[in-house]
């Protein structure tokens, strides 16, 4: 026990990995992170065009609010009237 | 010592009390919490008995860990054959109850029988009482526990009781503790009121021996720097749980209109900062709480800031009830949510199972399935608020024929309702799924499709899936303590590794439910909280006892057989769409419409689902009916099962 406690778990290895000041894109490919102007209230990702309503949850903690709805609303019906096009064409996913 | 916590057995019936200690034999293979009280109600009850009947047992208790110095182990644990789903039922909840159950010198309650009247049990440093509840039996759910420390003079008393649903034994009536603190999913309050028991009330000042004092406060240090450094935890302590509903609901996860959405559009005036904007105006800056010895601080307080009910005191609302009150039945006032909250807080109702089955309601009586003869008038289509509350009082008091219906679960009121209404019904073993859509998430459809205690997201939900996590990172977590060297993907809409990640998560949930702590405070929302090689140091300086990393694993995975065992012998069946491992047909069949452009157009491919089952069913050493293989219980020590120790 004495010897274990001296290490670092995995748990606390992982710490180094966290990210600061960046909030992730909702869409699941864009895999990187926006990082919002301090203070903005919006963000948009440069990948998918999503765009995000941003408040802090304190200074240099950005955290996604919602979606700018006008934007995100258009782009889910595109992609949806999109994919059961190819749906009709190739067949179901 | 937390180890000299004993065993009561408690008849109803007869009035009989016997107090054992718990061998550490049984802590070394069970631990304490909800494994331990998987191996209770695996021996204790028989197959087919009535959920409802004085032949089931109700188990009650803390973690191993509980009233130590450890961090956040506040959580009671409460288990007995579910009346909702007739499988293992089991709720849950954090507040303060447990650990003034230790120090009263308990940490397991067997109770079994049913009282002749309404009773309540009084449990105070090593002695149980049972005392008449006559005069309490009709309260809600505060009033109750008011009266009970008016009653006995002691205003640190603390209780856990059942309100009128669990009175009307509404098969997913909660038990609480607090205001809000709720041992939901599963009817554990109406098993309480099936046995008359409308209440148990604790108050102890025995200490608790810790085996290494110095070196827990020393290491708790360490832990509590790890769980509050965390980006998820401060921001569960700026917003409480609603910002996990939030988050979800921008990117298409939860379930709207029952589920013909996943995404509900426009909500801004029920956003996690929105109620945080009402806690504040109307309690002050200061309105988060927190559980016992947890520095997260998630539970808000607040006051209802308009309508009716204005200026009404209570706690929360979870992201829960924001899914019960906002998106599945799509409404959007604030108003609702809170007046909602409070309503089943006060009833001692499951809030997701309320509104999920009110939202079924909804699509049955927008497609004329329900008519106005069965609402008696009442318009119960979606977005209407005003339709929504009056259904939670309906259900609570089983007034009217629907009210009634619906208090009985979804099972039994697909039954009643009949026409094809059943394929609307979005549950797992007859408990409502959660207010997320799994469509475009393959491993959170496994989770809830496996789930034990019937569909479900903390019993083995990858949530971390959902943060884009580099693979590296991902493999660093899944192969501790248990090597894995297969597939893993960052891509949360795939398939491939996601089987490990859901028996990887099965046994840490498992791990934290027997030691008693927090879900928030291991992998469930956050990637880099304490796991497995960070408990068993945690457990030896509170304890003494000393485990490795892997014999934790292998002790949840013992118990998680236990849970399996107890649903296979009432009826689990692989395929079957009311027992088994299965989905409602609509996540195969029906694409999703809203979300990010990666979400819409998702349904689950049935074959890949399968092969999913089938390889999470090897990791747990199943078949493939999914029953465990002879082998398998030989390795986890139940060969014997039930054994009847204890």
């Amino acid at each position: 026990m004495a010897e274990e406690k001296e290490g670092l778990t995995t748990a606390e290895v992982l710490r180094k990995t966290r990210t600061y000041g960046q909030v992730r894109c909702h869409n699941p490919s864009c895999l990187g992170r926006l990082q919002p102007e301090p203070g903005a209230d919006r963000v948009k990702c440069p990948v998918c065009g999503m765009e995000f309503r941003v408040t802090w949850i304190k200074s240099g903690f950005p955290r996604i609010r919602g979606p700018v709805w006008d934007v995100n609303v258009k782009i889910a019906e595109e992609a949806f009237q999109r994919k059961m096009k190819e749906e009709k064409k190739d067949g179901p996913q | 010592m937390a180890l000299n916590r004993k065993i009561a057995y408690i008849d109803l019936s007869t009035g009989k009390i016997e107090i054992k200690p718990i061998p550490i034999e049984i802590r070394r293979k069970f631990l304490g919490g909800r494994g331990l009280d998987a191996y209770l109600l695996y021996n204790h009850t028989k197959k087919g008995i009535d959920p409802l009947g004085p032949e089931n047992v109700l188990l009650v208790s803390g973690g191993l860990l509980t009233a130590t110095l450890a961090s956040a182990t506040a959580r009671t644990h409460v288990m007995a054959k579910s009346p909702l789903g007739g499988m293992i039922g089991s709720a849950n909840m954090g507040g303060f109850f447990a650990p003034e159950l230790a120090w009263a010198g308990f940490h397991h309650l067997v109770i079994k029988g049913k009282a002749e009247k309404p009773v309540y049990l009084w449990i105070h440093n090593g002695k149980i009482e049972i005392r008449d509840a006559r005069n309490i039996w009709g309260k809600t759910v505060t009033e109750t526990q008011w009266a009970i420390r008016e009653e006995l003079g002691d205003e640190e008393i603390k209780s856990m009781v059942i309100g009128p649903a669990g009175e009307n034994l509404v098969r997913f009536a909660n038990v609480m503790t607090g205001i809000k603190n709720s041992g939901g999913r599963t009817g554990m309050g109406a098993v309480m009121g099936s046995k008359n028991l409308k209440a148990i009330a604790v108050r102890g000042t025995m200490d608790i021996k810790i085996a290494h004092p110095k070196e827990a406060l020393e290491y708790n240090k360490r832990f509590i720097d790890q769980i509050t450094s965390a980006k998820v935890n401060q921001t569960q302590g700026t917003l409480g749980t609603p910002f996990i509903w939030g988050a979800t609901n921008s990117w298409g996860g939860i379930r709207c209109r029952n589920f013909q959405y996943n995404q509900q559009l426009y909500c801004d005036e029920i956003e996690p900062e929105a109620i945080d904007e009402v806690c504040t105006q109307t309690v002050g800056p200061y309105h988060m709480a927190s559980c016992f010895g947890c520095q997260v601080h998630c539970r808000a307080k607040y006051r209802i800031p308009s309508g009716p009910y204005k200026g009404v005191y209570d706690e929360g609302p979870e992201y829960t009830s924001q899914g019960a009150f906002c998106g599945e039945p799509d409404c959007r006032s604030i108003e609702t949510l809170l007046v909602g909250n409070h309503l089943v807080n006060q009833f001692g109702l499951d809030n997701l199972e309320t509104g999920s089955l009110i939202a079924w309601a909804m699509e049955l009586y927008e497609l004329g399935i329900l008519t106005d003869k069965e609402t008696e008038g009442l318009e119960l289509r979606f977005g209407n608020d005003e339709a929504l509350l009056e259904m939670v009082k309906r259900i609570a008091f089983r007034k009217g024929w629907l009210g009634d219906t619906l208090a009985e679960g979804g099972l039994i009121a697909s039954e009643r309702i009949g026409k094809n209404s059943f394929d609307y019904l979005i549950q797992v073993k007859g408990v409502s799924n959660l207010h997320s859509d799994e469509r475009a998430t393959p491993a959170l459809a496994l989770n809830v499709a496996t789930a034990s205690r019937g569909s479900d997201h903390l019993r083995s939900r990858p949530a971390i899936d959902l943060y884009h996590l580099p693979e590296p990172v991902l493999r660093k977590i899944y192969s501790t303590p248990v090597p894995y060297d297969g597939p893993l993907s960052s891509e949360h809409t795939e398939y491939v590794g996601k089987p490990w990640q859901v028996f990887w998560q099965e046994n840490c949930y498992m791990a934290v439910d027997c030691l008693g702590i927090c879900k928030y405070h291991t992998v469930f929302l956050g990637a880099t909280l304490p796991n497995f090689e960070d408990w068993p140091k945690v457990i030896y300086y509170n304890t003494g006892l000393e485990f490795t990393p892997r014999e934790l694993w292998d002790i949840a995975e013992r118990c998680n057989m236990i849970e399996r065992l107890f649903n296979l012998r009432e009826g689990l069946k692989r395929e079957d769409p009311y027992r088994g491992d299965m989905l409602n047909h609509r996540y195969f069949d029906e694409p999703t419409r809203r979300g990010a452009p990666d979400v819409v157009g998702r349904v689950i491919d049935r074959e890949k689902f399968r092969k999913m089952i089938d390889e999470f069913y090897s990791y747990k050493g199943l078949d493939e009916n999914g029953v465990p293989k002879p082998e398998t219980l030989k390795r986890l020590g139940l060969e014997n099962e039930p054994s009847h120790l204890l």
